[in-house]
């Protein structure tokens, strides 16, 4: 049993990550090496005890098309722990589990139990959609402030905040999907020619998708995420893109990329540049210039380097210090990048446990989004929406981790979102791992008809 | 002997997780190219699922296939109350090996394999053994069971 034997060296690495965590900061901090180790013990417990349930639950329902996904997914929720552990301690950690890991299973659990769900989420796109969409813009107008001004959660009653970033993607998603299903086929019917080689349907096709975000992307600029909606809009684009079964993908995915483009000029022009990304832009252009930063053409009071660009020295400082193997648990100084439980978590990661094994996020990231897209491919034609869903849920994981890693490193600007089951984020956690289920469930389909 | 340092354990330890990290990695990157190199053992799925669904409309005394239900289709799919049918159908009228639906890779053929019952096309009825078309939308009569073939 490939997974069960993944499964057991992944809560292997898990005691052995936070012993040497536990032993590693306590060395670090001149304390007794072994105190608060049982303390420490409780993830690799939580860990083990959620990947074999979710696993137990699949060999009861006798999958076997798709044994990798599940040790991939936990053991970058096993890498994610031990910085987060690091770097928020215990507390942090438990945030991320109630919140996170336990709401998250337990969508899981529903999807893999029940696979004729899916169906009734594709019957229920709009409302899903629809829902998706009053999220964000009730935490537009109604969310709490944070720290950096922004609006990024919803409080409801007693309930801890909600996040509803990471729940709109789900929804742009399960729309996308059901939409080009249901219509893809006939627009590709009534496609017409142009320029000869190209047939392209008709616009009125893409008005829904683009709709949808549009106003996405108007509550999450009102709400100062900024970082989701280039999300968006390439999940839109990547799924029009892998929505098309002929030629003319190419030309769909360039009107999409043109109207995507169009709408963003247009409301650039209509409102400011917000100051949040005229700083992060010049960041990233030169992170220890000595110049002025500028906002909307007059020199700030402060400079690139002491400013904005803070953030991305010290990330880039972070993975310098990791080197090859990184400075050993406990022993390095990620508290010293801003937000580095989140948006930095990856220099985090390469900080204390080294490009090695940054290397092998991104390998063991690749391979989860092929596993998937792999899915997606075996599912027959005949289920469109299934397979929709599947490519969905890829391109949004692919286009979160490139644009974190790449905003890391400095070869983008860096927006604020989070790594899938690395950054500290309950809400992203548990919708990442719903999507997984999802993809846990619609893998059953490839084994035997689901009633 | 000084074996047993704090350090060197840390720096072991370090090298270790390093280590159990890349074996996960290789593992399964072995299984994927396992897989790719028998072109997934045992049944292939993907050839297996033929173009084509059922849809309960009605069914009668079974419990499990609800109306509305659909049903993925093999190729070859037996339909039947034994439990190794590919359909299980659980209406009392049905029998153990009651039809099998086959796809010539253009359309899709009904077959009864000697039920009680029989089993009826839109209605008209199938002589026993001997393949008749099912065209897309079409209603498939089996035992108190109505079944519509759906196509794409």
């Amino acid at each position: 049993m490939t997974e069960a034997f993944l499964l057991i060296l992944v809560c292997f690495s898990a005691v052995l990550g936070f012993v040497l965590l536990s032993i590693g900061s306590q060395t670090a901090q001149g304390s007794s090496p072994w105190t608060g180790l049982p303390l420490a013990l409780i993830p690799p417990l939580l860990i083990g005890v959620s990947a074999f349930s979710v696993h137990g639950i699949l060999r009861w329902r006798r999958v076997q098309a798709e044994q990798l996904i599940l040790p991939i997914v936990f053991l970058l929720l096993t890498i994610g722990l031990l910085m987060i552990w690091r770097l928020r301690g215990p507390g942090g950690v438990w945030q991320q589990v109630f919140r996170g890991l336990v709401p998250g299973l337990a969508a899981m659990y529903f999807l893999i139990l029940r696979p004729g769900l899916v169906e009734r989420i594709r019957r229920w796109a709009v409302p899903i959609a629809i829902f998706g969409l009053l999220l964000p813009i009730a935490t537009a107008f109604f969310g709490e402030v944070d720290e950096t001004g922004a609006r990024l959660a919803l409080k409801l009653g007693p309930l801890p905040p909600v996040q509803p970033s990471e729940l709109i993607k789900l929804s742009l998603v399960i729309f996308l999907a059901w939409y080009i299903d249901r219509e893809g086929r006939k627009a590709e019917g009534r496609a017409h020619p142009f320029l000869g080689w190209l047939r392209l349907p008709s616009l009125h096709y893409f008005i829904p998708g683009i709709l949808f975000v549009a106003l996405a992307a108007l509550a999450l600029v009102e709400m100062s995420d900024f970082g989701a909606v280039p999300i968006l809009a390439l999940i839109f684009i990547g799924m029009l893109f892998a929505g098309f079964e002929t030629r003319i993908f190419l030309a769909v995915g360039l009107i999409g990329l043109v109207l995507t483009i169009l709408v963003g000029i247009t409301l650039a022009f209509t409102w400011d540049i917000p100051t949040v990304i005229q700083m992060r832009y010049q960041a990233f252009l030169d992170p220890w210039s000595q110049e002025m930063v500028m906002l909307n053409g007059q020199p700030s009071g402060v400079t690139i380097s002491e400013g904005p660009g803070y953030q991305i020295q010290q990330a880039i400082y972070a993975i310098i210090a990791g080197g090859l193997s990184g400075t050993g648990l406990g022993f390095g100084s990620p508290q010293y990048v801003p937000l580095a439980h989140s948006d930095f978590i990856f220099a985090s990661i390469v900080e204390e446990l080294g490009a090695v094994i940054g290397l092998a996020v991104l390998f063991l990231f690749s391979i989860l989004l092929l596993r998937i897209a792999r899915v997606a491919m075996l599912l027959p034609s005949s289920q469109p929406f299934e397979r929709l869903l599947m490519i969905g849920i890829c391109i949004h994981f692919f286009v979160q981790v490139v644009i974190m890693v790449s905003g890391t490193l400095n070869l983008l600007p860096m927006t604020g979102v989070t790594i899938p089951f690395l950054s500290l984020g309950g809400m992203a956690l548990f919708v990442n791992l719903a999507e997984i289920g999802l993809v846990l469930s619609v893998v059953q389909r490839l084994e035997r008809q689901i009633p | 002997m000084e074996l047993f340092n704090l350090n060197t354990l840390l720096f072991a330890g370090k090298w270790a997780f390093i280590g159990l990290v890349y074996l996960i990695l290789i593992i399964v990157i072995v299984a994927v190219r396992r897989e790719m190199a028998s072109h997934t053992p045992g049944r292939q799925p993907a050839e297996q699922i033929a173009p084509g669904r059922v849809r309960i409309l009605s069914s009668g005394s079974d419990p499990v296939n609800l109306p509305g239900t659909m049903l993925n289709l093999m190729p070859h799919s037996r339909m039947g109350a034994a439990v190794d049918t590919d359909i299980v159908l659980s209406d009392q009228y049905v029998s153990a090996y009651h039809a099998r639906l086959n796809w010539d890779g253009s359309a899709w053929w009904v077959e009864d394999l000697g039920s009680a019952n029989g089993t009826k096309v839109n209605e008209s009825p199938c002589p026993r053994h001997v393949p008749q078309p099912v065209p897309p939308g079409a209603r498939l009569t089996i035992g108190d069971m109505v079944l519509e073939m759906v196509v794409g």
